[in-house]
């Protein structure tokens, strides 16, 4: 049952974290959180489509069709997930030189004038791609109890309270990031967002090299002694940011590919800050 | 036209599957039987590219984990799979199944 209930929790976790993020971002912009609904029913349907066409997936492309779609479902996330980190970066980091009440009146501002249907559809594509994913895996898992009777009932337990366990940790981690102050949570969200898609682009690489695409190699480093995968810690932070103690090369260069983007904007917006000096300045005293 | 894009795609296919193309890959079979692995010892050269191929004789589905390798594999039941590890260090590597872990234990070793 223990297996059951950490099997589900480590999935369930996965898909929370980048739930409670988005979810988050929508009420902290004073948006429609309506994408929810299409992203719920897309994930779920989509997971059980996945676990139903295991067998011929897994078939496809000479044995390799089940990292392809991973590495699909995946790319979906992290591309979605970049997109809203960069518009949001680039039309909100005017905020940091600004007082509180005028940062809040800043961001109701620039959010009305975000597309929300973009917004929405990137929401909605990112989530339901985590569910479908991370759903596929536990359904798979669940239905390779139905020959035991005997280990359905604890399997169906398990699952339950590691779904419970998880479903809590992503309410807590939503109301975590909802009640901070916008200016700590923009900042949050994009740094929490860099890891998330930096832990995804790791686990492309992963499945890629799992098919021979691409060559492994010697690990750039083992923090093994510092944080060990198979601990408590290890656990979660794999399950959350897709930590490892061994990562590859060709890992790490698909991390920083992946975060470059939302890195660029950063940069980008620091630059244009040091051009125009004092430029909110005047607009504050105007 | 036609020629051309044939050439970028052959082009594109022997720069991404260099070992599938050319070269040997040593290939290594372990079964899953009742939860179990056989061989549970599987030993393997150092510093080469190998395919390991997991027969899941099994009517339930087993993920193939390992945290040495850096591998996860769902495998369904009666179902095979490939899995390309290495190169590796000379050493031990244990992997389990994920779905049966009390049983489904094995170690991949790896001799100079």
């Amino acid at each position: 049952m223990l297996g059951a209930v950490i099997l589900v929790l480590r999935e369930v976790l996965e898909a929370a974290l980048i739930i409670s993020l988005l979810l988050a971002l929508t009420h902290q912009l004073n948006k429609k959180s309506s994408w929810l609904v299409p992203a719920f029913i897309g994930g779920f349907s989509g997971s059980g489509l996945l676990a139903h066409y295991a067998y011929p997936l897994a078939d496809a492309y000479d044995g390799t069709g089940q990292e392809w779609m991973n590495t699909g479902l995946f790319m979906v996330v992290i591309v979605s997930a970049v997109i809203i980190s960069v518009l949001l970066v680039l039309r909100t980091f005017s905020i940091f030189s600004m007082e509180r009440e005028r940062a809040e009146s800043f961001i109701l501002q620039t959010s009305k004038q975000m597309p929300s249907l973009l917004f929405g559809f990137l929401c909605a594509l990112a989530v339901s791609c985590a569910i479908a994913r991370e759903g596929s895996e536990i359904w798979i898992y669940l239905a390779s109890f139905i020959n035991q009777p005997e280990l359905v009932y604890p399997a169906l337990l398990g699952g339950a309270i590691g779904a419970g366990i998880g479903l809590s940790l992503g309410a807590l981690a939503y109301y975590f990031f909802l009640f901070m102050p916008i200016k700590i949570f923009l900042p949050t969200f994009v740094v929490t967002t860099l890891l998330i898609v930096g832990g995804l682009a790791m686990q492309i690489a992963k499945e890629l090299m799992q098919i021979g695409v691409l060559n492994g190699g010697q690990p750039m480093w083992d923090s093994s002694w510092l944080i060990n995968e198979r601990s408590l810690w290890g656990e979660l932070l794999y399950a959350l940011l897709g930590y490892e103690a061994k990562p590859t090369g060709v890992q790490g260069f698909f991390y920083a590919l992946a975060i470059a983007p939302v890195i660029g904007a950063c940069a980008w917006g620091i630059v244009r800050k040091k051009k125009r000096p004092g430029s909110h300045e005047k607009t504050r005293h105007e | 036209m036609k020629s051309m894009r044939h050439k970028w795609l052959w082009l594109f296919t022997v720069s991404f599957y260099p070992s599938l193309v050319f070269g040997e890959i040593p290939t290594f079979t372990i079964e899953i039987r009742d939860h179990l692995f056989y061989p549970s010892l599987v030993i393997i050269p150092a510093n080469t590219k190998v395919k390991l191929i997991i027969v899941n004789k099994d009517a339930s589905a087993e993920e193939f984990e390992s945290y040495e390798l850096n591998r996860e594999k769902i495998i369904m039941g009666g179902a095979k799979a490939n899995i390309f590890i290495g190169p590796l260090a000379p050493g031990d590597y244990p992997f389990f199944g994920e779905f049966f872990p009390k049983t489904a234990q094995g170690l991949v070793r790896v001799e100079p």
